[in-house]
């Protein structure tokens, strides 16, 4: 495995080898995977899933999973996600058999098409009910693709998010920008691929380096959680003499961050630079300095850094980070204050507790969560008496532990309609469970049928105080 | 028309419709017969979406216009909005052949084509390609070069163009009446024409015309266009915020909108409550007013700060002697102006078309401005027009004799 410097190795960090299975559905996806083997990926199983046999035999994935033999013939689904959820549902044994023995699922999709719309969010489900966690990378077609697909898109990440724990989306409109003009469109749609490659072997990496000071799936989820899915992901690697500047700047560059104007708005960031043996402190101090600058001072940084060999005399940093509402951050902030002791958000222990839970009780927790909820946001002592029972507890009975945090969120969302009868059918086994939601519906009144003006990634139809969560009345 | 002196602007906006009759003074004033107009349907954020309906409202309008001010209308000046017009600066340059150094009028006409010879996308159209200085041979801010001798004249151009058959469209509604259609014309930037003098634009100011559908924007700086756009957020959006956010009718909202409504926060009792009488259909219902200003204020501080961001691409803003002046239905909300002069950190006035008289009525309502603005601009046309082609000939006799 990794060759490590015998001072800052230790030992139980590298027996925490982490399963993970990288999945693609859909053609988009397939692309996306192939970019990424062909870059190189160790410690990880490649798994592609499309109902194109051709694309799937050209495909440099390990291990193939033909859909809907009988639905689509070989064929693709046509666009439709009807065909594409047929397929999967035909295909479901397979999906499982090659979803099996993972425990974290990075699942690449471009939704908008028929596989991609339509088969992902079902093996996003199965992946959840196989009890991994689930981090799903989006594509949404170019706005010139036409309003159908994107409203197939649109629809399909609803879903997906439902049973992802979190996802990932990449515009590909954004992705333009990331080609000069004059490229040709080959090289526009090889950038997007790039980008998300790169996006989820920073984050494998991530979660599997033993670093100096480690990011876990908390912190992960902690960064990537937000309802307006609006992920900002930034990777930059240098080997120059000026490196943590120039690092952070490439980072800031990726079209996902927006220049880093977005940060600003940001509750969490999550930072992990990596850098070969020769990286020192002064250089991480650097690169966090200048980093400060772009957020905000009440930003929480959650941040990582890890020295790896294999890197030589480059620097890396990953940022990763997702625009959430206030109201949410509140919430957030103040869970993980309840149990700093050990120093591991719920989120994580949800995560961990998630296969032996043998079920949930979906009435207690909200009768408890409720007076929780209405006191936070106003008297801090009342916080503090809501809680003791929380962090008191955690080492004793974790699932009690996990459970409030995942009802309480639940609760939120039950506030928006229509999301309720969503809930995913539970199976035997592991029930897969939603959690996080990336989305609500979107209210927009009288604009409802007309064109929707969307200026800076937002939809300036959907009243202001909506959008910027604060309460009227 | 039997006078030529007439000129009519017709703006087809989200929330009405508004017809202005013009007539062109001798003096060079423009003297406003009559106004008429229509609630508008079948328009949003500035764009045609139910074609009848639309052509309807129209119709309604003009036969106001003509019943007011007693003439017949036959062609008219149609503004142009909606969120598919963009803008930017270009540089158009000519070279004078080797065997003439004197500028012409085609070398105007050329540099204004090479100005033009951008990459738009292939679905847009031009609307206007506003001049802001000519340079001859390097010199700067010249303003008209015909007759001056030079080796090369270049010419900033400010050029905006839209989607050709959004543009068409309101073209269409028109001449279906039948109407002719002499212009079609940037809302934001018929607005400027009567809200701003010559002086402001010189010292630098902006234009924002917040209308029921969109909010069109226009900087003057050096007396010269700078920068345009339009948004489509406007009135529209503020009175759908409030009838989601109270949960009261759409009628209801607007009538709270205009009568009570303001953007300033902390300007009223705490708990003060405003009565909405119960009617058939509608059970009454007290209104908490900081509630309501607030979401009146969370969306224009919205647009606000977008209009800013869009604006600060360029470093224009920093350089407005003049100020903000806002105009529009929507500025006569209360409070509005000390909004966008927190925002802007820029002094913001609230203002209606300044360069005309006639029906008092009508020219100091801010929501004529856009029609009263075309007009003036079909004024401004047709001045310039005639005397051009006079001045063409005095040129050559005077280029003759040097």
């Amino acid at each position: 495995m990794i060759q490590l410097n015998k001072n800052y190795s230790l030992p139980e960090r590298l027996a925490e080898f982490i399963p993970i299975k990288i999945v693609s559905v859909g053609g988009a996806g397939l692309n996306a995977l192939d970019r990424l083997v062909l870059d190189g990926l160790e410690r990880a199983d490649v798994v592609a899933i499309n109902t194109d046999v051709h694309s799937l035999t050209s495909s440099v994935a390990t291990r193939k999973v033909q859909l809907g033999r009988s639905v689509s013939r070989g064929l693709g689904a046509g666009g439709d996600p009807d065909v594409g959820y047929q397929a999967a549902l035909e295909s479901a044994d397979e999906i499982r058999e090659a979803l099996a023995d993972a425990s974290v699922i990075f699942m690449c999709a471009g939704l908008g098409g028929g596989t991609g719309s339509g088969a992902a969010p079902y093996i996003a489900q199965a992946a959840r009910e196989a009890g991994a966690l689930v981090i799903a990378f989006a594509t949404l077609p170019f706005g010139f693709e036409g309003k159908r697909r994107n409203v197939q898109a649109r629809e399909a990440l609803v879903r997906l998010s439902e049973f992802a724990h979190a996802v990932v989306c990449f515009e590909n409109d954004r992705m333009g920008d990331l080609s000069p003009p004059q490229a040709g469109i080959h090289q526009a749609f090889a950038m997007a691929d790039i980008t998300i490659s790169q996006s989820v072997r920073s984050i494998v990496n991530l979660i599997q380096q033993p670093g100096l000071i480690r990011i876990g799936f908390d912190d992960l989820l902690v960064a990537l959680r937000t309802r307006s899915s609006r992920c900002l992901f930034g990777y930059g690697e240098s080997d120059s003499d000026n490196r943590a500047h120039d690092v952070l700047t490439q980072a800031l560059k990726n079209p996902l961050m927006d220049r880093g104007r977005m940060l600003a708005d940001a509750t969490h960031v999550l930072v992990q630079v990596a850098g070969g043996p020769d990286m020192t402190l002064s250089e991480v101090e650097i690169l966090m300095q200048e980093l400060g600058r772009h957020v905000s001072d009440q930003t929480q940084i959650l941040f990582g850094a890890a020295v790896d060999a294999r890197l030589g005399d480059r620097l890396s940093v990953t940022i990763i980070s997702s625009l959430s509402a206030e109201e949410e951050a509140d919430l957030l902030q103040t869970l993980p204050e309840a149990n700093n002791a050990s120093a591991v958000s719920p989120v994580r222990e949800q995560y961990e507790v998630a296969a032996p839970e043998p079920e949930i009780q979906p009435e207690e927790p909200a009768v408890e969560v409720q007076p929780l909820e209405e006191t936070i946001p106003f008297e801090e002592p009342v916080v503090a008496e809501a809680e003791p029972p929380v962090s008191s507890e955690p080492p004793v009975i974790p699932t009690r532990n996990g459970e409030p945090e995942h009802a309480t969120i639940a609760q939120q969302e039950k506030s928006v309609p229509s999301k309720g009868e969503k809930e995913p059918v539970e199976k035997s086994g592991t029930p897969a469970k939603q959690e996080v939601l990336q989305f609500e519906p979107v209210t927009r009144g009288r604009f409802e049928k007309s064109e929707p003006t969307i200026i800076e990634g937002e939809d300036l139809d959907v009243p202001t105080y909506l959008r910027k969560r604060i309460k009227v009345k | 028309m039997a006078n030529n002196n007439l000129m009519v602007g017709l703006e087809i906006g989200t929330s009405k419709i508004c017809v202005v009759v013009g007539e062109s003074r001798p003096d060079g004033t423009l003297k406003i017969l009559g106004v008429g107009q229509a609630p508008s349907r079948g328009v949003r954020k500035g764009e045609i979406v139910d074609f009848e309906t639309a052509m309807k409202c129209v119709h309604e309008a003009v036969v106001d216009a003509e019943q007011k001010s007693d003439v017949m209308i036959k062609s008219v000046y149609v503004a142009i909005a909606g969120s598919h017009l963009q803008s930017f600066n270009n540089r158009g340059c000519v070279m004078l052949p080797e065997d003439r150094d004197e500028i012409d009028e085609q070398d105007v006409e050329d540099v204004k084509t090479n100005a033009r010879e951008v990459s738009i996308p292939a679905q847009n159209a031009f609307l206007h390609s506003v001049i802001q200085h000519y340079q001859v041979d390097g010199q700067q801010g010249v303003l008209n070069p015909v007759g001056m001798l030079a080796e090369k004249l270049e010419a900033d151009f400010h050029i905006i163009h839209g989607v050709r058959t959004r543009i068409q469209n309101s073209i269409r509604c028109v001449k279906e009446l039948p109407l002719d259609v002499e212009d079609v014309v940037f809302s934001g930037l018929a607005s400027a024409q009567v809200v701003l003098t010559q002086h402001e634009k010189d010292l630098g100011a902006l234009v924002i015309d917040i209308g029921g559908g969109t909010t069109d924007y226009v900087l003057y700086s050096e007396g010269a266009v700078r920068q345009s756009g339009c948004v489509a957020v406007g009135g529209d959006h503020i009175t759908n915020d409030i009838s989601m956010g109270l949960r009261i009718p759409m009628a209801r909202a607007e009538k709270l909108k205009s009568e009570e409504g303001s953007c300033v926060l902390g300007n009223c009792l705490p708990g003060e409550m405003i009565l909405l009488k119960d009617d058939s259909g509608f059970a009454g219902k007290e209104i908490d007013r900081e509630t309501l200003n607030t979401i009146i204020h969370l969306r224009l501080r919205e647009a606000f700060e977008l209009l800013k961001r869009r604006l600060e691409e360029e470093p224009y803003l920093g350089y407005l002697g003049a100020g903000i002046f806002i105009t529009g239905g929507c500025s006569l909300l209360s409070g509005i102006d000390h909004l966008a002069a927190e925002i802007f950190e820029i002094p913001a006035n609230l203002t209606h078309a300044q360069a005309a008289w006639g029906v008092t009525s009508a020219v100091q309502n801010p929501q004529f401005s856009t029609a009263i603005g075309l007009v003036k601009f079909a004024q401004v046309m047709h001045t310039d027009r005639p005397p051009r082609g006079f001045s063409r000939i005095f040129g050559k006799l005077f280029s003759g004799k040097r």
